[in-house]
């Protein structure tokens, strides 16, 4: 996931903003971290590049 | 993560109608976001004519494949994790009208299912696209005259938007159609 497009990701259940922690991460993109809604107080991770804003208590 | 290609859909008649009628409609200027990018064929085809494209997918298998395709892909249904606006939003729905018996319970069907009537998807995605797209901003969306023409049109229109088809091609004892659709008035 690029760091350009924090700007367009919101959470998926409220549309909040979303905290970044970046866990691993290259010249070009985040790899691993994690994307909180603090209003929600859940955690989207991102995983293998891709971040997964699917709600997080319904998903696999 | 691996991805099993096998459960990802492979670009067919109906991306490449898609893809025809979105390199005619993209203008260099334009924010794109792609609903349901799956294997990232026409997200990677239009980065070159457009300002930006955003994908989004549900599918873990496709999202992968779009991404090692250089598409900044976020998983998520639809435009859930979306938000901002963008010109243009391109959408190949699952559109075949399926029975509960038939469904197949894997991850390609999430490119395929559209429910009992066809327009399941359509509908919540015809419902909420109003609130990623810019003013102005336009909507190609594919379908089939399996999931019926005249349904979506209609349902477009009680969402207020404007449909007018601009492909359409017979594949195999159907119709597929791309529909443009813009907000009716001035917003």
């Amino acid at each position: 996931m690029r760091r350009k497009i924090l700007d367009i990701l919101c959470c998926p259940v409220c549309k909040g903003d979303l905290t970044l922690s970046v866990a691993e991460e290259n010249e070009k993109e985040i790899i691993e971290g994690v994307l909180t809604c603090n209003a929600c107080r859940v955690d989207y991770p991102i995983h293998d590049g891709i971040p997964n804003l699917l709600p997080q208590n319904t998903c696999e | 993560m691996e991805h099993d290609p096998a459960q990802v859909y492979t670009p067919a008649d109906d991306t490449f109608l898609l893809l025809d009628a979105a390199r005619q409609e993209a203008r260099p200027r334009d924010s794109v976001l792609e609903i349901g990018t799956g294997s990232g064929y026409i997200a990677g085809e239009l980065r070159k004519a457009v300002r930006r494209v955003v994908a989004t997918e549900i599918n873990p298998h496709a999202a992968a494949s779009a991404r090692e395709q250089g598409i900044d892909v976020i998983r998520t249904d639809l435009f859930a994790g979306v938000r901002g606006t963008f010109d243009l939003i391109i959408f190949n729905p699952p559109y075949l009208p399926t029975a509960p018996e038939e469904r197949i319970g894997d991850w390609l069907e999430y490119a395929l299912d559209g429910g009992i009537s066809g327009r399941e998807v359509i509908a919540r995605f015809l419902s909420g696209a109003g609130r990623v797209l810019a003013p102005g901003g336009r909507i190609l969306l594919l379908i089939s005259s399996l999931t019926g023409l005249p349904n979506v049109t209609g349902i477009a229109f009680e969402e207020k938007y404007y449909a007018e088809v601009v492909r359409d091609q017979v594949v195999e004892g159907e119709r597929l159609y791309v529909i443009r659709l813009k907000r009716n008035g001035k917003s």
